[in-house]
């Protein structure tokens, strides 16, 4: 009977395909129902335009993809979710971002939508799922790319027997991938190095650091403090909707310990600058360091004579969870199809496709495929057992930060009093006070935490 | 004689038709008019609207216009630390941008009003700076001031120099900025200083001469005096430019480390656009767009009457 059941289902979906196949084929291209997605540009623009064909050869859709640039996707987004112009049927948010375009109206809940595809909703990473998809009990999208932390380095060097040795003899403890921030700290200073000094028993020829960090005008600061802060067991905002200038200041402190022991240029870069500086040989390991670039770091391998790049959870099992969240926006004139847009893109076939092209998946079916932990996957794919774990150990995690409407202009600003104190201006203890007064300024009080 | 030297009727009138239908006064006005209903589109009805925004609670995130708030929008404008902040580094770079400009751009001019040969191909290369924007050569020196990779760095290390972190040093990122606005606005001040210089009548100059002046008195009692209406429009137009600065921090530093190149545009930017208060953007637009006015008013009044009365003379 089972059997029998299961036959059914399966020629009762192929038929469903096929008609959709045919009814997509029968199509003309006057009949296609326009959508247009805003997206980031150069984050596998090829791989997603392979994506949208696979979507518009199933439906009788046109979808317009709108590549823009990282800087300014949010503000573009905001204008046109403001003046409800439909210019966007799809949006890409950030996950700071999700809290203000739900409370705002900007998007639609895609509750209902969701309500007979449960399967496809608990495939998402439970842990990036509750982050970037809830708010207020409503669903809002579904992430399609994930630019979780962890942590990325020398796997050679760690294995040296002259490094494990001298490093043992310093601190008395093995050389190890870190489970602590202290022990991390530890290996960043011991990987510094001079010009003319030794790492594995070869005399360099540039200068060596510990650490890359994204110390940078960029927002990314914040993404490498959150899992030293969340560690901590603190929030960039409490419960009441405050910044705990206290556990800051110490997250802070311990970032510009670390300061001296990256490359000057770590002032200056974001992610792209810290892969830079691993593939040119400069640094032993990161910091809290996005995955998604494991398959940049990993030609490290090539670049470097002798380099073996390894990938672990960070230090004390904590570090920031992003993804790209797809919502369709509220002034869609289209938002069926839209969302069926958002469904194919999160799905499992789209995000196979997506995984194999070197796109970092959000799929459990997808990050724990046997095919992906193949050691001739690992250039592309080698992150995604940690990216397990990651999901695993921080199960249940909530930031505030992304449960605020006011979660994005937090966001942007908040690399300023960080990078200040990374550059010196000022001291942590006043960057985190500068940061508490001006998210009390943005929010105009306490921020409106709504979970 | 007197007949033959008149102009003939015909001549001083317009055409028939024009002169049927328009009057002198109406016929200036319709010429303008195009022009005027740009300035009116483009200009003067979003500096009506700002204004209005600028009295008027705005989160765009949160919804369309607001309530009036009065002038609560100027009063927290005007006591934002961040906003004087960045008039400071807006000053500074201002004085030191122009400043350095003005002094090189005029030494330039010399130089070349004195060479004998090469000045048509050295005026040619003078304009490639001042043809591209901001936005793709600040990219460029980007690219110069990377400590790791930048050229600049590169150079300094062949010479054992010491190897700044130009944009990532928060005491000499502003300097930074400064120096690619040197490089990118200095041959405007040098090829305007020198059209001002080949325009100079030759007698008074051969009169000193033969007087036999010092350099230094020619260039202090006539040189510099009959440059000083091109010198001083150029001074204000750096100025003014300068005051605007915002393409090379964009793309430079984004205002960092921190906030220590944030100028007053950029800063209007990231209210605006990143934090969405609209309302105290406007504000600070209406707040700098006043200082501009005033302050071109003062800068600008000898000028005009310098032209007023060169055209009463006329």
């Amino acid at each position: 009977m089972k059997q029998i059941l299961i036959a059914g289902a399966v020629a009762s979906t192929a038929l469903v395909a096929t008609v959709g196949v045919a009814s997509a084929q029968a199509c003309n291209d006057a009949d296609r129902v326009p959508i247009t997605w805003s997206t980031i540009a150069g984050f596998y623009t090829d791989a997603m335009a392979k994506l949208v064909s696979g979507f518009e050869a199933k439906n009788c859709v046109k979808v317009n993809v709108v590549n823009i640039d990282n800087s300014q996707l949010y503000n573009k987004q905001v204008i046109e979710m403001v003046g409800q112009t439909g210019a966007y049927d799809v949006v890409t948010l950030e996950t700071s971002e999700k809290a203000e375009f739900a409370e705002n109206g900007f998007i639609l809940p895609m509750t209902d939508y969701f309500a007979d595809k449960k399967a496809q909703l608990d495939d998402v990473a439970p842990t990036l799922a509750a982050l970037t998809t809830q708010y207020k009990g409503d669903v809002w999208g579904l992430p399609y790319y994930t630019y979780t932390a962890g942590y990325i380095y020398r796997a050679d060097l760690f294995d040296d027997p002259t490094e494990q040795a001298a490093f043992k003899a310093k601190y008395g403890y093995d050389l190890a991938v870190p489970t602590t921030w202290a022990q991390h700290r530890d290996i960043a200073e011991f990987f510094t190095r001079k010009k003319g000094d030794k790492l594995k028993g070869e005399e360099l020829t540039k200068d060596f650091y510990g650490v890359g960090l994204m110390a940078g005008p960029f927002p990314e600061i914040q993404d490498e403090m959150s899992g030293v802060l969340w560690s901590q067991g603190a929030d960039w905002l409490t419960d009441d909707g405050k910044v705990p200038v206290d556990a800051v200041e110490k997250a802070m402190d311990d970032y510009l310990k670390l300061v001296k022991f990256a490359p000057p240029a770590a002032l200056t870069v974001t992610y792209d600058g810290v892969m830079n500086q691993m593939k040119d040989g400069q640094i032993a390991q990161t910091y809290s360091f996005f995955l998604d670039q494991w398959p940049n770091a990993v030609t490290t391998e090539q670049s470097v004579p002798g380099a073996r790049m390894g990938v672990a959870e960070a230090p004390e099992k904590k570090a920031y969870i992003g993804g790209f969240l797809l919502a369709v926006s509220a002034s869609s004139t289209h938002p069926k199809e839209a969302m069926d847009f958002v469904a194919y893109i999160g799905g499992h076939d789209a995000q196979m496709e997506f995984a194999k092209a070197g796109g970092t998946s959000t799929l459990m079916s997808v990050l724990s495929d046997p095919q992906f932990a193949t050691p001739e996957s690992r250039a592309k794919t080698g992150h995604f057992a940690t990216l397990l774990k990651i999901f695993d150990d921080m199960k249940g995690f909530r930031s505030n930060l992304f449960d605020t409407p006011f979660g994005a202009k937090i966001y942007n600003t908040m690399q300023i009093p960080l990078q200040a104190a990374a550059a010196g201006q000022i001291n942590a203890r006043q960057a985190a006070e500068q940061l508490a007064s001006d998210v009390e300024k943005i929010c105009g009080g306490p921020c409106p935490i709504g979970k | 004689m007197s007949q033959s030297m008149s102009i003939p009727a015909s001549q001083t009138r317009r055409p028939a038709t024009m002169s049927a239908g328009m009057s002198d006064r109406w016929f200036s006005i319709l010429l303008i008019t195009p022009a005027m209903v740009v300035i009116l589109v483009f200009a003067l009805l979003p500096l009506a609207y700002a204004l209005d925004v600028s009295f008027r609670f705005a989160d765009l995130t949160r919804g369309r216009l607001g309530d009036f708030v009065g002038l609560d929008n100027y009063r927290i404008v005007l006591a934002d630390e961040a906003f004087w902040k960045s008039v400071g580094v807006t000053l500074q770079f201002t004085v030191s941008a122009v400043a350095l400009e003005m002094v090189l751009g005029i030494a330039i001019a010399f130089l070349i009003n004195g060479a004998t040969a090469g000045k048509g191909i050295i005026r040619s290369l003078m304009v490639l700076p001042l043809a591209t924007s901001a936005a793709v050569t600040g990219l460029f020196w980007r690219y110069l001031y990377d400590t790791q990779f930048g050229l600049i760095n590169y150079f300094l290390g062949l010479l054992h120099l010491p190897q700044p972190n130009w944009l990532g040093d928060y005491t000499i990122a502003l300097w930074s900025v400064v120096l690619f606005d040197v490089w990118q606005w200095t041959p405007f001040v040098a090829l305007i200083a020198l059209a001002g210089l080949q325009a100079l009548p030759k007698e008074p100059f051969e009169a000193a001469e033969l007087d036999g002046a010092s350099t230094f008195r020619v260039l202090r009692t006539l040189t510099f005096p009959m440059l000083k209406p091109v010198l001083f429009l150029v001074l204000v137009l750096r100025t003014i430019d300068s005051v605007r600065l915002y393409d090379a921090v964009a793309v430079l530093t984004r205002g960092g480390p921190g906030t220590t190149t944030e100028s007053m545009t950029f800063y209007l930017y990231r209210t605006g656009l990143k934090l969405f208060r609209m309302d105290y953007a406007s504000t600070m637009a209406v707040f700098f767009l006043y200082a501009m006015l005033v302050a071109s008013l003062f800068a600008l009044a000898p000028l005009l009457k310098q032209f007023s009365t060169r055209a009463s003379e006329g």
